[in-house]
């Protein structure tokens, strides 16, 4: 049960606070409501009276924390928002100065211009300046390549092969080969992503520099392929393909071990950007999603493998059992090569082989070969889920991802839409007083106002970029720094997330709004602006609308 | 002479002043003969005092109750209330004939 003078307290207590925090200029109207308030009949009454007075104080004392009082009995109106021009209060400047400049000294943090420039990639695309998730050149890796060629560093020169495409690439590779011959490798891993531009001579030098590894003889059928992909003359099965590819997947096949060389990658890549102080977080992840592979080796694989199952059948078929359980050995063998993560293209040959291996075994009457054969086959399905899912959560990247790219992303657009702002007021009150002196300026409430609102927009978007960012950027440097790959992966899916345009994949009715759908950003952005022209209109026609007619 | 924008409630509360023009009149006796709330009722009185069309006094009361702030149109504020109340009368009048019929 509320005591009765309760309500009436409370209205005398929340009073004497609006007075104590309204300007000094309207102090006497504030006892005078107070004093008022003897005079109310009814608590209730009372608690209204003294909630209504205190808006009145409290918005007084809004006002007069951003502008001067010209007059100090009372302060402007809303309808002075435009005609009134008045000196700048230097409260009101030194919160906007103070603004613009811890701005500026965040933007002096290495961490906060990166966070910039990553929040700044989504419109790469929807401009069209570069396309995302490929590794086309940009101006990092042009200044690296001129310093690379400068000092003669083969490892530079290696680092900017695998992130350029044709001809480029394989001139640079060719350079930091002659430099170090010990970077052969290169040429696999720039040979694997841009394929057209390599020559057999340089799949050759890969094999003997490395002749363990089925990488070449992968690359080697890609290369088939592309041929017959440039002919128009696609195989749908293995027995379609040329000799060529049948005795290139054959060594594949025959290779103990299965190189992509991307641990070889990561640490050369980890000593250039620390060499050359590379900022750029996409040019350290650009492999991260990527499993290493040429691109068609996972559908030779499978054709390959089927094609060997299919031998093997046929001998099965004619009693020569030895021949056919090493063809059958030959799929198991590679699908163990290539590993639980690149397996995944070929499980089903596998699967199919370590069945037809437990078959085998039983007619042969070694059963404890069967059951290892039939627990492999077994455990195939589970691991190639928990792959599956494991590169799944790895490519999408937590929630907490998802939230700090969007942050970003908004936060970046925020600091571009405020400072535009703000430098429109600058200039605006600059053009109107007819001088760039502090005490000459003269401005409106709606331009100070924009202008404060701007400069602590500014500031707040500045930190939110900041604390969006740092765990990323702090990733990166433990990577560099230390080749510690935890949150690499995050890292990735964060730099993947941040390069989608913000509201993109998002449905309005019947109209899907695609990645690269500029024409939406285009009347976004127009019907934006219509509506803050309404609002301006809006304020306008209350300020001179035309006044009352007095009553009859 | 600088005039304060003169809302419906503007003009309901200076009808109150005009009506006893020397008078001094209390914060919440005013809200009541006028139904403005607080909140609308003291900017307004702000506004006009600003304008110095009103002015302003503290009154004391009985014993062990704190003084008043009373208010009250200055000779401006007069002149500036019936010229305007005038103004529309008149108005009122002219526009009259094209809404009712055509009786003046």
């Amino acid at each position: 049960m509320i005591p009765a003078g309760f309500p009436r307290s409370i209205a005398i207590a929340l009073l004497r606070f609006a007075i104590w925090i309204a300007p000094h200029d309207t102090l006497d109207w504030g006892r005078g409501m107070l004093s008022e308030l003897n005079h109310v009949e009814g608590n209730w009454s009372a608690l209204f009276w003294s909630l209504g007075s205190a808006g009145v104080l409290a918005k007084h004392a809004l006002v007069a924390l951003i502008f001067p009082r010209a007059n100090p009995s009372i302060g402007p109106s809303a309808g002075d928002l435009f005609s009134k021009e008045r000196p700048m209060r230097k409260p009101a400047l030194a919160v906007i100065a103070s603004c613009v400049v811890a701005s500026l000294l965040l933007f002096l943090l290495p961490v906060v211009r990166q966070a910039f420039r990553v929040s700044l990639a989504q419109w790469n695309h929807i401009l069209h300046v570069q396309a995302p998730f490929t590794r086309q050149s940009d101006a990092v890796l042009k200044d690296l390549l001129r310093q690379a060629e400068r000092n003669h560093d083969a490892e530079a020169l290696a680092f900017v092969a695998l992130r350029t495409s044709g001809s480029e690439s394989a001139r640079l590779a060719d350079e930091a080969v002659r430099l170090d011959p010990n970077l052969t490798w290169v040429y696999a891993a720039a040979g694997t992503f841009y394929r057209p531009s390599f020559a057999a001579g340089r799949v050759s030098a890969l094999e003997q520099c490395d002749p363990q590894n089925a990488l070449p003889h992968l690359i080697v059928a890609e290369r088939i392929d592309l041929e017959q992909v440039d002919s128009k003359k696609i195989p749908r099965s293995a027995e379609e393909e040329p000799a060529g590819w049948r005795e290139a997947m054959a060594r594949a096949f025959q290779s103990p071990e299965l190189d992509t060389y991307l641990d070889r990658q990561k640490r050369l890549d980890r000593r250039v950007l620390a060499r050359y102080h590379v900022e750029d977080p996409f040019q350290a992840v650009s492999y991260e999603h990527w499993y290493g592979l040429p691109s068609y080796a996972s559908q030779d694989s499978s054709l390959y493998a089927e094609l060997l199952i299919k031998s093997g059948e046929s001998l099965e078929a004619r009693g020569d059992r030895k021949a056919a359980l090493a063809k059958y050995l030959a799929v198991a063998r590679f699908g163990e090569v290539m590993g639980a993560d690149r397996g995944f293209f070929m499980r089903r040959e596998l699967k199919d082989a370590y069945t037809r291996l437990e078959a085998l075994s039983q007619l042969e009457g070694n059963k404890a070969e069967a059951a290892l054969y039939a627990g492999l086959a077994g455990q195939l399905d589970k691991t190639w889920e928990s792959q599956l899912a494991s590169w799944r959560n790895s490519y999408r990247g937590s929630d907490v991802t998802h939230w700090n790219s969007l942050l970003v992303r908004l936060s970046g657009l925020l600091i571009l839409f405020f400072a535009s702002l703000l430098a429109l007021c600058v200039i605006g009150v600059m053009i109107r007083s007819h001088s760039v002196k502090l005490t000459s300026l003269r401005s409106s409430v709606l331009t100070l106002t924009l202008a404060f609102s701007s400069a602590v927009g500014v500031l707040l978007s500045s930190a939110v970029l900041f604390v969006s960012y740092w765990p990323y950027s702090h990733a990166l440097q433990r990577f560099v720094s230390a080749g510690d790959e935890f949150g690499l992966a995050e890292l990735s899916s964060f730099l993947g997330n941040s390069q989608l345009p913000l509201g993109s994949g998002l449905r309005i009715g019947s109209w899907y709004v695609e990645v690269s759908n500029v024409v939406f950003y285009f009347w976004f952005a127009v019907a934006i602006l219509c509506v803050l022209a309404l609002l301006l209109a809006i304020l306008r026609h209350f300020q001179t609308r035309p006044r009352a007619s007095i009553p009859a | 002479m600088k005039t304060p924008r003169l809302s419906p409630q503007t003009l309901r509360l200076l009808e109150r002043f005009i009506e006893r023009p020397t008078a001094w009149r209390y914060g919440y006796e005013l809200s009541r003969e006028t139904g403005l709330k607080s909140g609308t009722l003291y900017p307004i009185l702000m506004r006009l005092a600003k304008y110095s069309l009103l002015e302003t006094k503290w009154v004391a009361t009985e014993d062990g109750v704190p003084p008043r702030h009373t208010y009250r149109l200055t000779p401006n504020g007069v002149e500036l209330v019936r010229a305007t109340f005038a103004g529309e009368r008149s108005a009122l009048k002219v526009r009259r004939p094209a809404f009712s019929g055509g009786k003046a």
